[in-house]
């Protein structure tokens, strides 16, 4: 059997992980880390990205909330609620909830098909370890489900103060965080290097 | 059972994609990062950003979160005030969840954060593997302290009804944000293998002294 010496990196033990596995993940004997976990085919992984890439376009004009009070009707987009606070002057904190609600999810989707696509195609881009060290160094800051979650907390808050009405664009970021969050799960790392690299 | 680490094999793991390196190399040949064996400076980092998220969760518990504009006045109110809120208008779910959110959560994670700094400074090698799961944990709800952050931003955005109601930001968002970010670095620059090392000093320190006993 051939086996893959690495080292776990919450514990730092040295661990043989058996190359040819037929487990679906593999955990540190130590301390329970997740090691290896088996990835779905690469062809798999771009249906599920270019899907998520298409439910996040309607997003950008898409209102999320209907808000009606008193006669006067108010709508907003998940952008436009964040231009709203860049406009009153408070640019760190529109930013910051931009990139981690929004973009950083779609960036790392973006960067993913830059890797998987080529590869795909039987060749290996030039950048693929820039793309990848990219991509990981985001995957701890993507925060589309907190935006989410915020979202509903909204609706409660808002409640009160007038009729309410639940969004097209709202769904859609449903749609857009469940499909993103397949993609990242069926995504294995270790695919995308030659030494490890499955049949794909 | 007596487990090697990649210290005594002279081993260095590169932690972006995984693949364990001698000792001479510097950058990983495979995705082109920076190989260290252990973080660089993780515990410096850890308790300066540590120190600096404390302090700007002063402000941001004290100062307004958000400021409602209306025909009745200016009403500012910082995060508890929100929190209260939702309780006295029987919304106690929603009321939790911010608690839980925006006070609970930076707490619990700053608290973890010494507490796992403390271990390493005082070579408790047997609270290792609580400690790694403390870690897990913080690693895990991190992010979710950023959603009163978006909740203002998203309230911002949509009450704007000009004579009658506006919603700003407050300042405390702003401080409250730095401790959320502030935090998240710190996290990932803590190495929670460190915790595990412990024990390899530990270790090494009692084969010394035993080899200086049959020497004398
Ligand atoms: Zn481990
Ligand atoms: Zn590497």
């Amino acid at each position: 059997m051939i086996v893959k010496e690495t080292a776990c990196k919450e514990c730092g033990v040295i661990v043989n992980i058996p190359k040819k596995i037929n487990f679906s993940q593999y955990r540190c004997p130590r301390c329970n880390a997740l090691l290896y976990r088996r990835g779905q085919p690469f062809s798999y992984i771009i249906t599920m990205a270019v899907t998520a890439l298409l439910l996040f376009v309607p997003l950008t004009f898409l209102p999320i909330l209907d808000l009606d009070i008193m006669g006067l009707q108010s709508s907003s987009t998940l952008f436009e609620a964040l231009w709203m606070v860049y406009k009153d002057g408070f640019y760190f904190i529109a930013f910051v909830a931009m990139m981690t609600g929004l973009l950083i999810p779609v960036i790392m989707l973006i960067l993913l098909l830059f890797i998987l696509v080529p590869l795909k195609h039987g060749y290996r881009p030039e950048k693929v370890s820039l793309y990848y060290r990219l991509y990981e160094k985001m995957s701890d800051w993507g925060m589309a489900e907190v935006y989410l979650i915020s979202i509903i907390v909204s609706m409660v808050k808002l409640h009160g103060m007038g009729t309410l009405h639940i969004g097209l664009g709202f769904y859609m970021f449903i749609f857009f965080f469940i499909t993103f969050y397949i993609t990242t799960v069926w995504f294995n790392p270790d695919d995308i290097w030659l030494d490890d690299a499955v049949d794909n | 059972m007596q487990w090697i680490t990649d210290i005594e094999a002279g081993k260095q793991l590169c932690l972006h994609c995984r693949k364990l390196h001698p000792l001479s190399v510097h950058r990983c040949d495979r995705c082109g990062s920076e190989v260290h064996q252990r973080i660089p400076h993780s515990i410096a980092i850890t308790w300066s950003l540590a120190i600096a998220a404390i302090i700007f969760l002063i402000p941001a518990n004290l100062l307004p979160m958000m400021v409602v504009k209306s025909i009745a006045g200016e009403d500012a109110g910082t995060i508890m005030d929100g929190v209260i809120y939702f309780l006295e208008h029987g919304e106690a779910g929603i009321g939790i969840v911010i608690f839980a959110a925006s006070i609970f959560v930076p707490f619990f994670k700053l608290t973890v954060l010494l507490y796992l700094l403390l271990n390493i400074h005082l070579n408790r090698s047997h609270r290792a593997k609580f400690g790694l799961k403390l870690y897990r944990i913080i690693h895990f709800i991190g992010k979710w302290s950023m959603l009163d952050i978006f909740v203002v931003a998203l309230m911002v955005g949509l009450v704007q009804f000009k004579n009658l109601a506006t919603i700003v930001t407050g300042p405390a968002a702003i401080a409250f944000m730095l401790a959320v970010v502030m935090t998240m670095f710190a996290t990932e620059h803590f190495d929670p293998r460190l915790l595990f090392d412990t024990e390899l000093k530990k270790r090494k320190h009692k084969n010394e002294s035993n080899e200086g006993n049959t020497h004398v």
